[in-house]
């Protein structure tokens, strides 16, 4: 015989029963004082789960949510064949619904509502607002590239290095319209890329650098990446990614929200730009190339070296590489030098050097 | 009582000789320990999705652990509907999030150029939303808290919070937090005279005054800060260093430059910067004492017919478990993200390492880019769930004990008539909280 307290769902007074198994062991009888006795079908019966573990348990029946019986020894309780099986479930239909909402929400905001409003918001940003949120993504990526201990990624900043850097970026200079203005910046990493961001930003990494043979091809490089701050890709691709970051924390919470952000980081430098904003920009850096008496088959000699050295699934070159139409890029570039074009070296043999030590 | 029946381990095996009420607590670290470490564990392999069981199980444990009148409260909340009240509050709240932040940013480029006047504004704006996900989460939790099968409640209010609360706070900042604890006891009394249990209404007493005395241990650390301030910087300049200290912070703050440090002496009595080290303590345990002293006394003007509440918390206590736990939990914490880098490196090799901490060094990187992704997830990861098992272990476990023991309802007779009442049907649960990241406490 079991000592309990019952509660009968209704008032928080504990009413001490005995509780005996009926005669064939289906049903548990609780005697209480003075008062009918209550049945409770042995099959029904579960306990309550997550209690810190002791020798009491707290049981409910599955056909009443809200009457408990308090069980200070359950080794003394009769076998009741289902008390550790899970409650059905309920409600998964509504829950379903509401799950392709979030998700078709969330795909709405990311896919079309914020992509069209960056596109419409990059249409009248100002100049000066639009250098501010270049040099806020440029800190941004700075950081998340950067080391704990040391800070963010270093910029290279060897005089002679930037000299000649400065004298390839003027050679550019009356190809920008508006008189816009243009910074360009090797950060110190040996990830072989380069990026634009929002207000004339031009940043190579290192590893580019190293990988270049000649320094036509770095211009090359140079000029693709002014055709998208011409085009302005990057500030539309700075304005989505402002608004898609709180979005995507928001769906992930606290766990995974820190390794999105850190992976849109990333995206920024990745930049997946559309086809056929990667033909507009490839077509403004022939030109800007022919004009600066350079030969635009340059660009296609870089990214066939690249694709023959590290083969198209690594994922360095990826603004550059995983394009489908690389091919096609490489012999359009060298379709537009033409056969008798007249070519001078952008840079002397001494800055090309200078240029290559510009990280010191 | 009746013959030949047992008492039920009712009042009569658990108050006190006074006939108080009193509140046991059954729960052990350890099992808390390893239930946060399993449910932790799964949320990760779930991408964070199971953060709603393990929310759900702990609370059960500890909601299971109190035990007042040597009957245990019982959590039935569902994680399937806090899943459902995440996704809910995720579809209302994406769009304002993405449409109001990338308008908010846009604003504070063109206007500001920069970006912290759009995190300022962005944040400004998340507020009130911040209220009423407070109020609707303590009303889910509340709903889905039972003792002896009769339900606790709040009632729907959460609007009405929200604009209390910006207000308060607003006024509040305005005085300089003179008015601290007029906040505190209208913001208390809001809530509590909604909460109910079963068909009996909780009432708060007492006067917004009566907090000040809570506030006393920090108002003397606020003077002697002032004193210490104006001491090494007017009557007695410390020198250069410090002078040099407020011109930059000067300069973070309001861009303004003070040029302190031009013309001060040689340092001199620098020992005085170790007074730092007792103002800072002062400065916390006024600061615990202030909340949980204003706690207590609240808790002890509360009141439902027939039913009165006394808690006997100590604040030097609660001072220790916040600092010793956190501390303690730090520790574990080193512990663990060694033997995770120990497990991590052999497997993935040193490079990923350098990699993983963005080491800006002249090593070539030979690992395939998504191994290092991986690494830094798993690393990642590791190091969320450990900070969380640890915190639950370390500091809301002692904290959860320490309140449910020291609380006593010295007249209870009232519970006999309380019958009970409807169930809170509340779609959205706590989503609102969860999505705003403000789940973080049981
Ligand atoms: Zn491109």
């Amino acid at each position: 015989m079991t000592h309990a307290s019952y509660f009968n769902g209704d008032t928080p007074n504990p009413v001490p029963v005995y509780v005996t198994p009926s005669d064939d062991g289906a049903q548990i009888i609780l005697s209480r004082p003075n008062a009918d006795d209550v049945i409770w079908p042995a099959s029904d019966i579960r306990t309550v789960s997550d209690l810190p573990s002791g020798i009491d348990a707290v049981l409910r029946l599955t056909s009443d949510p809200v009457a408990r019986l308090y069980v200070q020894d359950a080794g003394t309780l009769p076998r009741l064949p289902h008390l550790n099986r899970r409650a059905p479930p309920k409600g998964r239909g509504r829950l379903a619904m509401w799950a392709a909402g979030a998700v078709a929400a969330v795909a709405l905001q990311i896919g079309i509502l914020i992509p069209l409003m960056a596109d419409q918001l990059a249409n009248f940003i100002p100049p000066r607002a639009e250098r501010a949120l270049g040099e806020a993504t440029f800190e941004q990526i700075r950081g998340a590239l950067g080391s704990d201990t040391l800070g963010p990624l270093r910029v290279c900043e060897k005089p002679e290095g930037r000299a000649a850097l400065n004298e390839m970026a003027a050679t550019f200079a009356p190809s920008i319209p508006d008189n816009g203005e243009i910074s360009v910046f090797v950060l110190n990493h040996p990830m072989i890329n380069a990026f634009a961001l929002p207000g004339g930003y031009v940043v190579f990494f290192r590893g580019l650098i190293d990988a270049a043979e000649t320094p036509e091809e770095v211009a090359a490089v140079f000029a693709h990446e002014l055709g998208h701050v011409v085009s302005r890709d990057p500030t539309r691709h700075a304005l989505r990614s402002a608004g898609s970051i709180g979005v995507l924390g928001l769906l992930f919470g606290d766990f995974a929200g820190g390794a999105v952000v850190l992976f849109l980081t990333e995206r920024l430098i990745d930049a997946n730009y559309t086809q056929a904003a990667e033909e507009a920009a490839d077509t403004f850096a022939h030109t800007v190339l022919e004009d600066a008496e350079i030969s635009p088959a340059a660009l296609g000699d870089m990214f066939e070296r690249l694709r023959k050295k590290h083969g198209d699934s690594d994922g360095t070159l990826s603004h550059f590489l995983s394009h489908p139409t690389l091919s096609d890029r490489i012999d359009k570039a060298r379709d537009a030098a033409p056969e008798d074009g007249d070519w001078s070296p952008i840079l002397t043999e001494q800055q090309w050097a200078d240029l290559q030590g510009i990280c010191g | 009582m009746q013959g030949g029946w047992p008492p039920a381990a009712s009042q009569e095996t658990t108050s006190s000789p006074d006939g108080a009420l009193t509140v046991g607590f059954v729960g052990r670290r350890g099992a808390v320990f390893w239930l946060a470490l399993t449910t932790g564990f799964w949320s990760i392999l779930t991408l964070g999705f199971y953060r709603f069981w393990m929310k759900t199980r702990l609370r059960r444990y500890f909601w299971g652990s109190i035990r007042p009148g040597g009957h245990p409260m019982e959590y039935v909340g569902d994680p399937w509907e806090k899943l459902l009240g995440f996704f809910i509050a995720v579809v209302i709240l994406t769009f304002y999030i993405g449409v109001v932040n990338l308008l908010l940013m846009f604003a504070s480029f063109t206007l500001f150029d920069g970006n912290v006047a759009g995190y300022f504004l962005s944040f400004l704006g998340v507020i009130p939303l911040w209220f009423y996900a407070r109020y609707r989460a303590r009303r889910y939790v509340l709903g889905r808290t039972r003792w002896r099968g009769v339900r606790f409640g709040l009632e729907p209010g959460a609007w009405g919070y929200a604009w209390r609360a910006c207000v308060h706070w607003l006024v509040t900042i305005c005085t300089l937090g003179i008015l601290w604890p007029r906040m505190t006891f209208y913001l208390e009394k809001y809530r509590t005279d909604r909460t109910f249990f079963g068909s009996s209404k909780l009432t708060q007493g007492g006067r917004w005054t009566m907090l000040y005395r809570a506030a006393l241990p920090l108002i003397g650390a606020i003077v002697a800060w002032v004193l210490w301030v104006v001491w090494i910087t007017f009557i007695d300049p410390i020198g250069e260093i410090w002078a040099a200290f407020l011109d930059e912070l000067l300069i973070e703050l309001l861009g303004y430059e003070a040029f302190l440090s031009k013309g001060t002496a040689k340092p001199k009595n620098v020992w005085r910067l170790w007074l730092l080290i007792p103002l800072a303590i002062t400065l916390y345990t006024g600061v615990v004492h202030y909340m949980f002293g204003a706690r207590r006394i609240m808790a002890n003007h509360k009141s439902a017919p027939g039913i009165a509440v006394r808690s006997n918390l100590r604040t030097g206590r609660i001072a220790w478990i916040y600092a010793g736990g956190t501390f303690f939990a730090y520790l574990v914490l080193t512990l663990g993200i060694i033997l995770l880098s120990l497990i991590v490196l052999p497997i993935f090799g040193f490079e990923v390492l350098a990699q993983i901490t963005g080491t800006d060094a002249d090593l070539t990187f030979d690992a395939p880019r998504w191994v290092a992704i991986t690494a830094s997830v798993i690393v990642y990861f590791g190091i969320f769930l450990l900070w969380s098992v640890v915190y639950n272990t370390f500091v809301t476990f002692p904290l959860m004990r320490h309140m449910a023991t020291t609380t006593v309802l010295p007249e209870h007779h009232g519970l006999q008539s309380v019958s009970q009442a409807a169930r809170d049907e509340f779609a959205e649960a706590e989503g609102f909280a969860e999505a705003l990241d403000l789940g973080a406490a049981i």
